[in-house]
């Protein structure tokens, strides 16, 4: 292959010959496969870290800017459903907590579960919303999602914040185990982002998906210990339980770390990092193979 | 690859693209339907080619016009190159940061002010927030926002959307940049300005592919030509050469598709120069046409002169009473306003005192001239003209 220019000059008049000129179609050789280079991906993603910010900026200013009490709806939607699970679950249904009061109990588990409804929820329609401008622009359509993500980051660390409030108005202190959180997050994020992925490229490829989502959320958040310990489930099916749903012994961990001073069980932890990997790495691998065919379908 | 491409230089192999001949909702009972189908053995989807191998290679520096008719498979072909759409088969290689000229303004957020959409903007594009903000003012100046730039997008008039849009993607500074139909929006005003933007990153080397269907626009940023018919590449040469075939191309359309159960018919016509075959600028010519047809009464006869567009350059018209017989007319124009080059004369007759215009020959091309005279003296890059007309002229000092 050299560097020569094709300034073919076609002569050739009617449209019927050229049209006999051509084959039916391309060479099968020739037919373009998408090749992922993890480094490059990485490199991409890496670069686009200024989109990303620029995208939850965008998201977040947008939402607070129309709403009168602003940031304080990261705290009062948690707060609330924290109210109603007290209500229901401790004084009604009796759910046994140990020495930890009840609502510190539960808010643990509604920060994690709020942090992956937000991200499900927006992520999933963060492609969708935005087709018009990824018709135009070329950009590495993974930040849509990560940008939901970052946002409801966001949502998560002022509720991190009120955590630290509610440690203070129940008189307990965090147990000295809470460093055991650091990689309970990494499992929460890797898990919560790629359900975000498969989610947000269902939706453009097929729009019941959209449907789907607030029956997901309402399911889960019953599904999901968030209300309960995690001991309310069978023992030997705790390990099939978290394999399907890491959040599951993401939450129990974290109560486990900062409630009760215990380090989180090992086995389930590791159970459930190895199945987040398998959701990221797997949602990441079917984003990017249906991302090719974004531009066709909308 | 024998060797590293320099920064602007697009390149495409047998690129080959396809899309589904059915229009496709995105539901799932339609998919649920389709694999039915497939299911039962039936036919699966039936697949149109877009595009069908397209190789073409362009060096940095080049400024390209695409031109073609609709459907033609250029924006396709401009989508793939920005790499918002996948080939089906093929390679596409474009070297270095490509922009897009594009209309962005539905990624505007109408809840952010214009300040905050073209930081937002330009992080879409690539560019760092220092980047973004070196160059700023000269967004700002380009898209005339002036002091509404921190007030919320969503209280801009249309235009200012559009030409928010265009600044950030204009001040992109790239190695390649795609321009796709701008001029098909905005006022005179801003087209212009559009224009000459574009002739300045010509002229700092950047690489300029050039989509539109205004041809005297193309003409004026561009030096190559590449005319897609049907999916393929028909022309790829000078821009005049390429311009040339493309309109010859939509005259000969224009012509086959001309009615004959008309009430009149165009039987004979002869174009002449004074006492010669040859036309030349500014001397006269002579239009004679022979109508038959059935109808009887007054009628307007109308001629114009165009360059490969129904557009013309100018149009006369003559009333004259019809008998239902054959009729010669002849039109002389003693001094023809034209400058040397090839061009199409067309003609319609309409019946007069009918409000809705009746038509009884409908504007088509009667055939073409070639005109022999001066050059038009080329104007500054990025200025169109309309049309070319030669006026005679002296200059004093």
């Amino acid at each position: 292959m050299g560097g020569q220019r094709a300034q073919v000059v076609d002569e050739r008049d009617s449209q019927t010959e050229t049209r006999a000129g051509l084959a039916a179609g391309p060479p099968p050789d020739l037919v373009f496969k998408r090749r992922l280079r993890p480094l490059q991906v990485a490199q991409e993603l890496w670069g686009a870290r200024e989109l990303v910010r620029a995208l939850a900026e965008r998201d977040l200013r947008a939402r607070y800017k129309q709403a009168v009490l602003g940031f304080a709806w990261a705290v009062l939607t948690p707060l609330a459903l924290c109210a109603i699970f007290t209500l229901v679950f401790h004084r009604a249904v009796k759910i046994e907590t140990g020495d930890v009061p009840y609502p510190l109990f539960a808010y643990v588990g509604l920060i994690v579960w709020q942090f992956f409804s937000n991200t499900m929820n927006q992520g999933a329609v963060s492609l969708a919303n935005n087709l018009s401008l990824l018709n135009k622009v070329y950009c590495p359509r993974e930040v849509f999602p990560l940008a939901t993500m970052l946002v409801a980051s966001v949502d998560m660390l002022i509720g991190i914040g009120v955590l630290g409030i509610l440690f203070l108005a129940t008189w307990t202190a965090p147990a000295a185990t809470f460093l055991w959180v650091l990689p309970l997050v990494v499992v929460q994020l890797a898990f919560t982002y790629g359900v975000a992925l498969v989610l947000a490229v269902a939706v453009v490829y097929l729009r019941d998906v959209r449907h789907l989502l607030p029956i997901i959320t309402q399911m889960g958040v019953f599904a999901t210990p968030v209300a309960y310990p995690l001991d309310r489930i069978p023992l030997q099916l705790q390990e099939i339980y978290c394999g399907i749903n890491p959040l599951g012994a993401v939450i129990e961990g974290y109560r486990r770390a900062l409630l009760y001073g215990q380090a989180p069980d090992l086995r389930l932890t590791l159970i459930a990092a190895a199945s987040a990997a398998v959701y990221l790495v797997g949602g990441y691998l079917v984003f990017k193979k249906l991302e090719t065919g974004i531009a066709d379908v909308a | 690859m024998s060797r590293e491409w320099e920064l602007g230089t697009i390149r495409t192999e047998q690129v080959w693209k396809r899309f589904k001949a059915d229009q496709q909702r995105m539901l799932l009972r339609d998919r649920v339907e389709q694999m039915a189908r497939k299911l039962r053995g039936g036919r699966g989807e039936d697949w149109r080619w877009a595009l069908r191998d397209i190789n073409l290679h362009i060096e940095p520096g080049e400024s390209v016009g695409l031109i073609g008719s609709n459907g033609s498979g250029k924006s396709t072909l401009l989508k793939m190159l920005t790499r918002v759409m996948y080939p089906y088969a093929g390679v596409i290689d474009v070297r270095g940061r490509i922009g897009a000229l594009i209309e962005i303004r539905a990624g505007i957020h109408p809840d952010l002010t214009g300040r905050e959409n073209i930081y937002l903007f330009g992080a879409l594009l690539g560019l760092k927030r220092r980047e973004v903000a070196g160059r700023f003012d000269d967004i700002v100046e380009f898209a005339r926002l002036g002091g509404a730039i921190d007030r919320q997008v969503k209280f801009y008039s249309s235009g200012m959307q559009m030409r928010l849009g265009f600044a950030v993607a204009a001040y992109l500074e790239p190695h390649v940049l795609l321009v796709d139909e701008v001029l098909a929006v905005g006022d005179a005003v801003f087209q212009q300005r559009c224009l000459d933007r574009m002739r300045e990153v010509a002229e700092q080397g950047t690489t300029i592919v050039f989509v539109s269907h205004d041809l005297p626009a193309v003409q004026s940023i561009c030096r190559r030509g590449i005319w897609l018919e049907q999916g393929t590449v028909r022309v790829d040469a000078g821009i005049k050469d390429a311009l040339a075939g493309y309109r010859d191309s939509i005259e000969a359309q224009s012509e086959a598709s001309t009615r004959t159960d008309e009430p009149l018919q165009l039987l004979k016509h002869a174009i002449r120069g004074d006492g010669r075959e040859n036309l030349t600028t500014d001397e006269q010519m002579t239009v004679e046409l022979t109508l038959a047809g059935d109808y009887r009464g007054d009628a307007t006869l109308h001629l114009g002169v165009s360059e490969g567009t129904s557009s013309p350059i100018f149009q006369i018209s003559h009333e004259v009473r019809l008998n239902g017989e054959e009729r010669q007319i002849a039109c002389v124009i003693p001094r023809l306003p034209v400058p040397r080059g090839r061009y199409t004369l067309w003609a319609g007759v309409y019946s007069i005192g009918k409000t809705d215009g009746g038509t009884l020959m409908s504007w088509h091309s009667v055939g073409q001239f070639d005109v022999f005279g001066p050059m038009l003296d080329t104007p500054p890059r990025a200025v169109v003209l309309a049309a070319p007309v030669f006026v005679p002229h002296q200059w004093e000092e």
